[in-house]
């Protein structure tokens, strides 16, 4: 089953109740809520990702909802909940969907210790993954947009986990908060690309969310061997360049950037050594989304002639 | 009059990958990983062989690289020491304080 | 209120056969394994759970999700452990040739004198015990050496070091972990007695004879003292904490003249009614094997019948985690009854009220934490 199987109603009263189980990658959650601002966009939004069978284990419980008594009427807040605590100052309610979905990638990055947790965007085409770690502002976010509206699929927007036993990538296709001018720049390059509401005045901007396609979210449970570490950077009217980079500077900014390179100690620098020797390092400076894509699939077609 | 230096027993946990001209270092019994260049690598495969003063090693590693008798700057090796026993890789042998 | 309480038995009755009868979780239900998570990881003991388990050969039997997070507690407890140890090396390095006694305290003290109670646990700061006219040396040494007194308001500062047991805490400017230095158990100020003398004169050298860990009674009372009188308002007791004294029981309670000595030392040290509610309470929720004459002679150390009554109901509703979703509020009001009763006992009244309005103001001005999502946040293990 997945959430498009469940009336908006429905669905309004699971986040009412004990709460709406959803699986997204390796994580299930269970969301509580009480706000029908909230319910109506994980209805369309979150449409396509599967329900976790009975019985299941959830990893995560969190909510997002107006805490009750006097303040309720001075000025409607919302309120991230794990485990029934709020970890964070209230957001004002119109702030409530940004703020779980940052509320949940919070709850992966300061839990998930059991794997390698990377600071990066991932991609997949024929079973290999394309990693893209993250320096804020270097619009990872919109280039993996534009990249699995074109043929790839999605493994990450945010985080690249790597699975200890075998180095494996691990997909958790979430739903992508494009920033700013980022959101035009994907509205004219896909017009058919599922974007949410633009939510002002965030504590990053302006946010909206982009959904994955379908394919990505169907396939969430289908690891990729990372193959390929790509260093993006936009630079207004740049020409395209792709370049090697030395397998020593792609190692640092892979293992400074990651969320808890530190925590898995030896495991980690022998996960990020192997990844980063088997991987060809290449940083890409772009203006025209569309002559990036062309470079990163020619390098996707090198491997398979 | 120098203080001999030598290698602590953790050097020996030490797992090394060099890339480019640099050796990436992870030390186990801190879990830092740390870069190292030529001179403070060349200081610490000097050192395995046994203790050494700071002079000892310039000499050492200026015979391995193949470089002129005092090629090397002093103040280099001074540097990677004193860093190398601030990780805790290195140790003074004196009785006295660690250098500071 | 009804949905509450059995909700809250429901909670802590998995909890407490987690740690009791740890070879029964292969066959737990998943809804029960998830609950048990959540219960487990706020009182910080999943890994104390993981580790029970792996001893027993048993994570093999587990549900996926279940073992999933164990494993991430056990990473984080392992790079702990690497950390304070290392920290320890560090601090021996750069107060070489000083020739101060270095007394390890708690967890320090459990890791590197290999006690059971440092399994699956997790490690936050290195705590030291040196004399206290030494302190100034050693202090003087770690900042010339690269470490520096961690940012605290002048407020802070001042009731550290004129009222506090130990000094503000120090940081290498390099690593994370934070050493904490104390001259005495308790706070000059507080009503009982805290001499440090006789604890130093006791302490039990480690295989590196630079280092030493207190005697297993004083390690006892210490981890008493622990417990009691320095809670948290709003996690109330450390179960954990009471876990550490059920290990140390149940390990130095094989030593000869343990028992014997433990409550003379307590009566010599001032520590008697912690050691009464410690031992009561390990004993109910762990069955901690305690020798009854030993009860018995705390006795005349106990406090009146309805003031006992009122104090176990109250440990007891503090030390057990309620049900992440169902709070309970008499749990929460324990809590904070405790915590202003362990201030009361480590600070004269006047200084109290002074302090905890202090502390209410820095909540009122809306003093928050920064939060950073890369940040390993120690409260989610």
């Amino acid at each position: 089953m997945i959430v498009g199987d469940l009336s908006l109603r429905e669905l309004g009263k699971q986040l009412g109740a004990a709460g709406l189980a959803i699986q997204f990658g390796p994580f299930n959650l269970t969301i509580r809520s009480n706000l029908e601002s909230f319910a109506s966009l994980a209805h369309r939004l979150y449409e396509p990702y599967p329900l976790p069978g009975p019985g299941e284990i959830a990893d995560f419980h969190v909510g997002i909802a107006s805490p009750r008594g006097l303040r309720r009427w001075v000025r409607r807040q919302a309120s991230f909940t794990l485990d029934g605590q709020s970890p964070f100052a209230p957001y004002t309610v119109e702030h409530a969907f940004p703020a779980l979905e940052w509320g949940i990638n919070w709850c992966v990055a300061t839990r998930a210790h059991h794997l390698l947790m990377l600071h990066s965007a991932g991609i997949e085409r024929n079973g290999l993954a394309m990693l893209f770690p993250a320096s804020p502002g270097d619009g990872k976010s919109t280039l993996c947009t534009a990249l699995i509206h074109s043929g790839w699929r999605l493994m990450s927007d945010e985080f690249g986990l790597v699975r200890p036993e075998d180095g494996m990538l691990l997909p958790l296709p979430r739903l992508i908060p494009l920033k700013n001018e980022s959101i035009d720049v994907i509205r004219r390059f896909r017009p058919e690309a599922i974007i949410g509401p633009a939510f002002l005045g965030t504590r990053k901007g302006t946010v909206a969310h982009v959904r994955p396609p379908a394919e990505s979210i169907r396939r969430a449970q289908e690891a990729a061997r990372p193959r390929w570490f790509v260093f993006p950077r936009w630079i207004a009217n740049a020409p395209l360049a792709l370049e090697p980079m030395p397998k020593s500077r792609a190692f640092l900014m892979v293992a400074t950037n990651a969320f808890n390179y530190e925590v898995l100690d030896e495991t980690a620098f022998r996960l990020v050594a192997e990844m980063v020797r088997t991987s060809d390092c290449y940083s890409l400076s772009y203006s025209d989304l569309d002559e990036a894509v062309a470079a990163l699939d020619e390098l996707s077609n090198a491997v398979d002639g | 009059m120098a203080s001999r230096l030598a290698v602590s027993p953790v050097v020996h946990g030490l797992v090394w990958q060099p890339w480019d001209d640099v050796y990436i270092v992870y030390q186990p019994s801190s879990t830092e990983t740390h870069v190292f260049n030529e001179t403070t690598a060349l200081i610490l495969k000097c050192l395995e062989q046994g203790p050494l003063a700071i002079e000892g090693i310039k000499d050492w590693a200026e015979a391995a690289l193949g470089v002129a008798h005092g090629e090397l700057a002093t103040a280099d090796f001074a540097f990677a020491t004193a860093r190398l026993q601030e990780l805790g890789l290195i140790e003074c042998l004196d009785e006295t304080a660690a250098p500071e | 209120m009804a949905r509450v309480a059995s909700a809250t038995r429901r909670a802590q009755r998995l909890l407490l056969d987690a740690l009791r009868t740890p070879e029964n979780l292969p066959a737990l239900p998943p809804a029960d394994w998830e609950l048990l998570l959540r219960v487990a990881r706020r009182v910080r003991l999943l890994g104390r759970i993981e580790s029970d388990l792996s001893r027993a050969g048993l994570l093999e039997n587990l549900p996926v999700r279940a073992a999933a997070h164990l494993r991430a507690a056990r990473n984080v407890i392992e790079h702990r452990k690497t950390l304070v140890a290392w920290e320890v090396n560090r601090i021996l390095w750069a107060i070489k040739g000083l020739d101060v006694p270095l007394i390890l305290l708690k967890g320090t003290g459990y890791l590197l004198a290999g006690l059971p109670p440092s399994r699956g646990r997790i490690f936050a700061d290195v705590d030291l015990l040196i004399p206290e006219e030494r302190i100034g040396q050693v202090e003087q040494r770690l900042v010339e050496r690269g470490w520096f007194k961690t940012e605290i308001d002048p407020y802070d500062d001042r009731y550290y070091r004129v009222w506090m047991h130990e000094i503000p805490p120090l940081r290498h400017q390099e690593r994370g972990t934070e050493i904490d230095i104390h001259h005495r158990l308790l706070p000059k100020t507080s009503h009982l007695r805290s001499d440090p003398m006789p604890l130093f004169a006791a302490a039990r050298p480690l295989a590196d004879p630079r280092l030493c860990v207190l005697a297993p009674v004083d390690m006892l009372l210490h981890s008493l003292v622990h417990l009691f009188l320095e809670g948290d308002p709003d996690e109330g007791l450390r179960l954990r904490d009471l876990v550490d004294v059920h290990d140390l029981l149940c390990h130095f309670g094989q030593e000869p003249g343990f028992w014997a000595a433990l409550g003379p030392r307590a009566r010599a040290l001032g520590f008697t009614r912690p050691l009464f509610y410690g031992l009561q309470h390990a004993q109910r929720l762990f069955a901690t094997p305690v020798p009854p004459d030993v009860l018995q002679e705390l006795a005349d150390a106990a406090p009146p019948w309805p003031i006992r009554q009122l104090m176990n109901w109250l440990i007891r509703l503090a030390l057990l985690p309620g049900h992440p979703d169902h709070p309970s509020r008499g749990a929460a009001v324990a809590r904070w009854l405790l915590y202003l009763r362990s201030h009361w006992l480590r600070m004269p009244p006047r200084l109290l009220t002074k302090h905890l309005s202090h502390k209410a103001w820095l909540r009122l001005r809306g003093y928050r934490k920064h939060i950073d999502l890369a940040q390993l946040d120690l409260k989610q293990q």
